[in-house]
């Protein structure tokens, strides 16, 4: 039957989509970056909207707020995916609220919206291509006098605060010494309702065999070595994240996402 | 139903229910005064004997969330469509908004819990100043989270609440320690985090509160520890106040004093002001905001 076809075909893409999650995040594997991340992510979700049997957006907002639990739960670290999700959660609701007539309009408007969110996803991202310098350059250079510092993050937390690449919170607090502005470029599917001192938001560390391999010795019985992949930047320390100011999120953050879907 | 017999109502409610909100207790009078009120004739009518009775209130118990809390009913019932020819059907639905009202703000304080203690962590050691309900409620959810912390209350004087609060958190097996007031700088490197709570929430997202907790905060900023409020959202009052002298003189002292005595310049304040930028985080059941955040869901609650 082609209805139970169809399901199984969308159960094995969500099963094919965790594991490749679970194999690596960002940085190996199917999923490099966040922004494939993201798409990936969309069209999944676009997927699941034409694909399972809903009948009102009740229904729709519950099945993709179930597979959301679930996707979030693969790799916790990565919140483009559970932000995307949260994103549909709230294009589901506006057009609820916009729209009265019957099921087969409604699944169209959504189609149409998610299609629209892919598109502005590609826009955004190629318009965001930011290229880093070597940080351990970037002190010297600060006090010869450079005009601004550009930085791109993993996560914007909703205090204005980010979530970036270890050593971000050095460079930050060097900009500040020696006044430079630090302008943070990034992408609208970065911005995440997490707060930075909640339980199990933060951290995530790796294996140091690059900073100490194993070849080291006799040392390493010694010694304990953490290797966080992460650095939490305070809202003090930024100037400005794309044009608005870091207090100025949780207006953007309104504008996303719904306060219920917070927690999915 | 006549003033005096108002006044004696909220204070029994009071005196009943010594958990509930003075806040909450007051718009339950008014609704009382709104369901045997006879005099009214027109809607107008109701609305100015609706103010008086919030004024009258006002000077039996002056803290702020009495006030910010009768201006929020009275817009909650009256700012809506009420197009009845007849006046006692406006009237119902007047008292059906109303209880609609009470029933969302009774839930506001387990809101605010639920949201505030994920942000205890394990092993945390926190600072509260005097005696507020709202964090005893978010330290109760965090001990039935079985997180394991303990707890430092200023004894906060004049009144000493802050040991009724440590008598409270005993009962609740939190160990706690009470530390004097002027104890806060000495004791604020040992501690991770500050929680208090709010008499109201200003337009700016500052907080008034029971006096001291403006040190507690400059010497949290100073020590670099987070700073919250927890506060439920029918405290947000419409002022804004630029500095300490700001502030209204009916907020500043207890209503008896206000009345009894002529010079208020010999006499102790029993609030102060707290400026957003010393605040970290403010809970409320509207959701986790940050101070710049509050003035526009303070601007959603009043239009």
């Amino acid at each position: 039957m082609p209805g139970a076809d169809k399901e199984t075909e969308l159960k094995g893409r969500i099963e094919d989509f965790l594991a490749d999650l679970k194999r690596g995040g960002s940085g190996t594997g199917a999923l490099r970056g966040s922004g494939e991340m993201a798409r990936e992510t969309t069209y999944l979700l676009r997927r699941i909207t034409a694909q399972a049997r809903w009948s009102s957006a009740g229904d729709l907002m519950e099945i993709i707020r179930h597979e959301g639990r679930r996707i979030t739960a693969a790799q916790p670290s990565e919140t483009t995916v559970g932000n995307m999700v949260r994103r549909v959660l709230k294009i589901i609701r506006e057009e609820y609220a916009s729209t009265a007539s019957g099921t087969s309009a409604k699944q169209n408007m959504v189609d149409h919206v998610i299609d629209g969110l892919v598109e502005d996803l590609s826009v955004q991202i190629k318009s965001n291509q930011i290229l880093f310098v070597t940080y351990t350059w970037l002190g010297h250079e600060m006090a010869t006098g450079l005009s601004k510092v550009i930085i791109g993050t993993q996560t914007v937390l909703a205090n204005g605060g980010l979530r970036a690449v270890n050593g971000t919170h050095s460079v930050a607090l060097a900009a500040r010494h020696h006044s430079t502005p630090l302008i943070v470029c990034a992408p609208m599917f970065k911005l995440s309702p997490q707060f930075p001192n909640e339980e199990d938001t933060f951290h995530k560390f790796v294996s140091p065999h690059e900073v100490l391999p194993f070849t080291a010795g006799e040392i390493l019985s010694k010694v304990n070595v953490h290797c966080p992949v992460f650095d939490y930047v305070p809202p003090e320390l930024i100037s400005n994240i794309g044009g608005n100011a870091p207090s100025y999120i949780y207006r953007l953050m309104s504008e996303l996402y719904h306060p219920e879907d917070h927690k999915l | 139903m006549n003033l005096m017999k108002l006044v004696e109502y909220f204070r029994t409610q009071v005196r009943q229910d010594p958990e509930v909100p003075s806040a909450v207790a007051a718009i339950r009078t008014l609704l009382e005064f709104l369901k045997r009120d006879q005099t009214g004739e027109t809607i107008l009518g109701l609305r100015e004997n609706l103010t008086q009775t919030i004024r009258r209130l006002e000077e039996a118990d002056s803290s702020v969330a009495v006030s910010s809390g009768g201006e929020l009913f009275l817009r909650f019932i009256s700012l809506t469509s009420l197009e009845h020819p007849d006046l006692s059907q406006c009237k119902k639905v007047m008292v059906e908004r109303g209880e609609l009202f009470l029933k969302k703000i009774s839930l506001s304080r387990s809101k605010v819990a639920k949201l505030c203690h994920t942000f205890i962590k394990d092993g945390a050691k926190i600072l509260t100043h005097s005696s507020s309900r709202v964090v005893l409620k978010v330290l109760e959810s965090a001990a039935a989270d079985k997180k394991r912390f303990t707890v430092y209350v200023t004894e906060s004087q004049p009144d000493s609440a802050g040991r009724q609060m440590a008598d409270k958190l005993r009962k609740l097996n939190i160990p706690v320690t009470v530390v004097l007031d002027a104890a806060v700088g000495y004791i604020m490197e040992k501690v991770d985090l500050v929680i208090v709570g709010a008499e109201g929430v200003v337009e700016s997202g500052g907080i008034i509160n029971k006096i001291g907790t403006y040190q507690l905060a400059v010497c949290s900023k100073a020590h670099n520890k987070p700073f919250y409020v927890v506060a439920e959202s029918f405290k947000f009052v419409r002022l804004y106040p630029l500095n300490q002298q700001d502030v209204p003189e009916r907020f500043k002292y207890k209503a008896d004093t206000l009345k009894a005595v002529e010079d208020l310049a010999e006499e102790h304040p029993m609030i102060d002001y707290t400026p957003p930028s010393l605040i970290t985080l403010i809970f409320t059941d509207l959701g986790v905001l940050t101070p710049s955040a509050v003035s526009d869901e303070l601007i959603k609650l009043y239009l």
